[in-house]
């Protein structure tokens, strides 16, 4: 019961910090996928005396990405005009209209920085950056990446507590033995092998653990919920290789967890 | 007969305190009894400590089986413990582990076999008189028993050393009788050498022994 109990008490936070450590990844690497939708489906519109290429933009601000040239037929069809044979040459006369679209996806700050920049061309008369559908899409998606991140946070620093006080509870049930081994001539690994094995274990334990909740609410509750940016980007919630990340991460953490309460051991 | 422990001049001191044995000199031999006595606080328990390398001396030398423990790496000193048996008196067993796991720790440290620790065990608990007890926990036994199985530890894999702190201290008749019996016949019969602390020398003792002395400011004389 009590060798039950001491797994379950490392178990438990570990789970915590490698959902917690799962979350992060697989958020960064969905909004990492709306992120580029966002930025895809986003361009600005630049109106110039004199036609440009992309070289002449980009001479301006390092983030465009890419130009295309709108057709100017286009734009007058879009205005209503109807201009007859003998006013053909008003429409030479109009400017050139690009769409441009961006190499990331930018904060408002850095949007209305790059409309500077390329106003600072003579041949550039005029940027519009439809910022405010822009705002109120970056600014949704920024508080929800914030609070999701702040929720990770604490929850890994809680998790951090609980392994702290579990490396406690080692040193009280393991430092008797460990010193008596020692006094009998054990080697610093015989001396703790018990402890390092059990921590192996449950670190491998945690991450299965870990890895089967992502698996299913990847496989449930996201299909089940209906929540677009999730769905769009599925199969970027979990791949097989977190397993190994979530091994390799538990590992870790429970090692530098056993050296700690060995060493502390061995001063005493 | 060669020495097993030399002391020269030798000072112990805890960080900081008052030395507790003061220019000692005196030396063990091969096959030799010991008792060390004095009175509470003379530091007995802290001169057996310093044999196994768990208080390095202030001053002076020790020896032990020809190893100086001044300067003994931790290497060295974990193979000269693998060589001593050591009996404390509040036993120090590991709780979680059952009486045979106990007895052998010393050739499980060493890499025996489970098969030679199996056969040892079942001889040693034999010997204690603790047959049939092999899967109780320490803590299922009295406390006579839980220091016959520190004296079945310490005999486990045969020490050409054995150093016992208070053996005997709390327990009944019956056990102390069994323990000195068995130190008695180790020393006798395989030739290993007994350093002893105990308050006092038991009446009956019926092989040759050595007796030495700390008085209260922590000199060490031979008594004849």
């Amino acid at each position: 019961m009590r060798s039950i109990k001491e797994h379950i008490s490392l178990i438990f936070p570990m789970v915590a910090i490698l959902l917690g450590l799962e979350f992060f990844i697989a958020f960064d690497r969905t909004t990492k996928g709306y992120e580029e939708s966002l930025k895809n489906s986003y361009s600005m519109l630049v109106v110039s005396k004199d036609e440009m290429d992309i070289d002449d933009f980009r001479a301006w601000d390092k983030h465009i990405y890419k130009v295309s040239e709108i057709e100017k037929s286009r734009i007058v069809k879009e205005v209503g005009l109807d201009l007859r044979d003998k006013d053909r040459y008003l429409s030479d006369e109009l400017p050139n209209f690009y769409s441009i679209k961006l190499n990331k996806y930018l904060n408002t700050k850095e949007l209305e920085q790059v409309k500077k920049n390329l106003l600072k061309s003579d041949r550039i008369t005029r940027v519009e950056s439809f910022d405010t559908l822009h705002n109120s899409n970056y600014g949704l998606f920024s508080s929800i990446k914030l609070a999701f991140r702040t929720f990770i946070f604490f929850m890994t620093v809680i998790g951090f507590f609980l392994i702290i006080k579990q490396m406690e509870v080692w040193h009280l049930l393991h430092s008797e033995r460990m010193k008596i081994m020692d006094i009998l001539g054990a080697s610093l690994f015989l001396r703790s092998k018990a402890l390092i094995v059990m921590a192996l274990v449950d670190a491998i334990i945690s991450a299965i653990i870990a890895s089967i909740v992502f698996y299913l609410i990847q496989n449930s509750w996201v299909k089940g919920n209906h929540i677009a940016i999730l769905e769009d980007n599925i199969d970027g919630l979990f791949s097989f290789n977190d397993v190994f990340t979530l091994i390799f991460a538990s590992i870790l953490i429970v090692l530098v967890a056993v050296v700690i309460v060995v060493l502390r051991v061995k001063e005493e | 007969m060669s020495d097993i422990i030399v002391a020269q001049n030798l000072t112990l001191s805890y960080e900081r305190d008052e030395a507790v044995i003061r220019g000692a000199s005196f030396n063990i031999k091969k096959g030799d009894f010991v008792f060390i006595t004095g009175p509470s606080g003379s530091g007995k328990s802290t001169l057996l400590k310093s044999f196994y390398g768990n208080l390095k001396p202030s001053s002076g030398t020790l020896l032990m089986g020809g190893l100086n423990m001044n300067s003994i790496s931790k290497p060295k000193l974990q193979e000269l413990r693998r060589h001593l048996g050591i009996v404390f008196q509040d036993y120090r067993l590991i709780n979680e582990w059952t009486v045979e796991r106990n007895v052998v720790l010393p050739l499980w440290i060493a890499g025996y076999s489970k098969e030679v620790q199996r056969t040892q065990a079942k001889r040693l608990l034999h010997h204690v008189k603790l047959t049939g007890k092999e899967n109780k926990y320490p803590l299922e036994l009295s406390g006579g028993e839980q220091q016959r199985v520190g004296v079945a530890r310490a005999l486990s894999k045969n020490p050409f050393l054995i150093l016992a702190d208070e053996p005997t201290g709390n327990l009944d008749e019956y056990s102390s009788s069994v323990i000195w019996d068995l130190l008695e016949n180790a020393c006798r019969q395989l030739g290993t050498t007994v350093v002893v602390v105990t308050h006092k020398i038991p009446s009956v003792f019926n092989i040759t022994y050595r007796h030495l002395t700390i008085d209260e400011y922590g000199a060490i004389y031979e008594v004849h």
